[in-house]
């Protein structure tokens, strides 16, 4: 567990259409974890049953050290203090005015720093006597954003907290979080759709679907190692054969011009096969061919 | 629980200022409309612990606030006790309220010297703040009953589902039971206990029975609120958001 500031263990949740089955998950000091999935694959879930929202029905998972269940009563809602967290949409009444959300957090936290938050506000552009309500949501997502760093969080965990955001505020915000990240002690857990913003500033990708974790890799492995070979039909069959790609890791995709071949290591298949091109893999491809890739 | 009290306050600040207006105007025109100020702070006072309850748990629905605030360091206790505290206040707020606003209107009464019935009604008569401070109190006991069921479902069933099935609880705890006893034939011999309310309602012709009155409505509203406050911790405990 030491450096470890989120941790699960076969975390298990059932409902009637969906189950997160035996989820194991960690962030450690000084990572930035990208999660990612599908929609309804699971992520939403896993944040909520990490922050102790609601009970779960097996396993175990521990934020800070303290363990989920825990967070929601007495003995472990001042952890909470430490714990900046953005869901993917703007989760305050809509009638208040930034000003007042600034207010409710103040209350909420004893380590709540004002001048940040007024700082952050209008960097952002944010009025303060603009209600919730008025806010595009790219606008709120600042507004979310600007909280959850305004009180001296060690861990931020951010459910599609880019979704909204243009493109030039995704680098202002980027920024901020790799800043963040920076100081000791600190860790970003980020799910998100937007896999280039993960592509830019995540450690790790967790990868889950119909509620399993799929993968859990470092980022450069995906992005600096692998690579998707694009090939005709007929070169299928010649990989294969090769024994450059392991049987049981070679996933394929076909389209109509050719077929995708997920290689594990983008060099050594660029020197065994030189006609074949090899392009470097982006997590949306990884993603794309671990999720919906055929296996012989 | 302090903060989570402070952040229901902060929540509910805009809205109670306009129940307070609209508050004043309603209990002013049922003062004026039944000619005597007593009603003034009976009205508000039962109005703001309904409104504050209905109107904080409708706020917690309100861009998914409830599971979000759980995200803050705050316990499901916290919440619970907040809510309660700040239904407490808020109908507390109402009742000071409405007392100024009997008591500046009864001046105004007096000092304009409005002529006919209503200037009647409005003088001012020290033997109308005893009886006017019993049916407060009597107001506070029914405000009081109404956020004590109310809350607990707010909790387990969330503002929205809560509200759908509100009509069939209140038909089944109030209708129900008169409809079932008046027609077994249990009350043909009188309602049980009709003695003892009576003695209890003469009894407040006295300054002692109304002081002792008023202590005991305030005492039952404090015990029904915290009946409902205990079963509120235990189902909003287990409450999956």
């Amino acid at each position: 567990m030491s450096g470890s500031l989120i941790e699960a263990r076969g975390l298990t949740k059932h409902y009637d259409a969906f189950s997160l089955e035996g989820v194991d998950l960690t962030v450690n000091e000084g990572e930035v974890v990208g999660f990612i999935g599908q929609n309804g694959a699971g992520k939403s879930t896993t944040i909520k049953a990490l922050l102790g929202l609601f009970p779960t029905d097996g396993g175990a998972s521990s934020v800070l050290g303290v363990p989920s269940d825990e967070l929601s009563r007495a003995s472990g809602a001042t952890t909470k203090e430490q714990v900046g967290v953005v869901f993917d949409a703007i989760s305050l009444p809509e009638h208040l005015k930034v000003a007042d959300v600034g207010r409710i957090y103040e209350r909420a936290y004893a380590t709540w720093d004002a001048h940040r938050f007024e700082r952050l506000t209008a960097e952002f552009g944010l009025d303060a006597m603009k209600t919730v309500k008025s806010l595009s949501r790219g606008m709120g997502m600042k507004l979310s954003l600007a909280c959850a760093l305004a009180h001296d969080a060690r861990l931020l965990v951010l459910d599609e907290a880019t979704a909204g955001l243009d493109p030039m505020a995704r680098d202002e915000v980027l920024d901020l979080l790799r800043d963040f990240v920076a100081e000791p002690g600190r860790a970003i857990l980020m799910s998100s759709h937007i896999t280039s913003d993960l592509e830019r500033i995540a450690d790790r990708i967790v990868c889950i679907d119909a509620g399993r974790i799929i993968f859990d890799l470092p980022k450069d492995v995906i992005t600096d190692e692998t690579g998707v070979a694009r090939c005709r039909v007929a070169d299928l069959e010649k990989i294969a054969d090769s024994g450059v790609v392991p049987d049981a890791e070679l996933r394929y995709l076909r389209h109509d011009y050719g077929i995708d071949v997920l290689v594990p290591d983008r060099f050594a298949f660029a020197e065994s096969f030189p006609e074949i091109p090899v392009d470097r893999m982006t997590i949306d491809d990884y993603m794309t061919l671990t999720l919906k890739g055929g296996v012989r | 629980m302090k903060r989570a009290f402070l952040l229901e306050m902060t929540i509910f600040r805009d809205y109670a200022r306009q129940l307070v207006g609209l508050g004043l105007l309603v209990s002013l025109c049922i003062g004026l409309g039944i000619q005597t100020p007593i009603a003034m702070p009976a009205t508000l006072t039962c109005m703001f612990f309904m409104m504050s309850a209905m109107g904080l748990a409708a706020y917690d629905q309100l861009n998914h606030w409830e599971l979000f605030r759980l995200t803050l360091p705050l316990s499901r206790r916290d919440v619970v006790l907040g809510r309660y505290a700040a239904i407490v206040t808020f109908g507390l707020l109402g009742m000071v309220v409405g007392i100024v606003a009997a008591v500046a209107a009864t001046a105004v009464v007096s000092a304009v010297g409005l002529p006919g019935e209503v200037g009647e009604a409005f003088a001012f008569d020290p033997d109308m703040l005893s009886v006017m401070a019993v049916v407060t109190c009597l107001t506070l006991l029914i405000g009081a009953v109404v956020a004590s069921i109310v809350t607990p479902l707010y909790f387990r069933l969330g503002q929205t589902r809560a509200t759908q099935i509100l009509p069939t609880v209140i038909v089944l705890l109030l209708v129900v039971p008169v409809a079932v006893l008046g027609n077994s034939g249990m009350l043909d011999g009188g309602i049980p206990g009709m003695e003892l309310v009576s003695a209890a309602l003469e009894a407040l012709d006295t300054p002692a029975g109304m002081a002792v009155g008023c202590v005991v409505l305030v005492a039952l509203s404090a015990v029904a609120l915290a009946i409902s406050a205990a079963v509120s911790l235990k189902l909003y405990e287990q409450r999956e958001l």
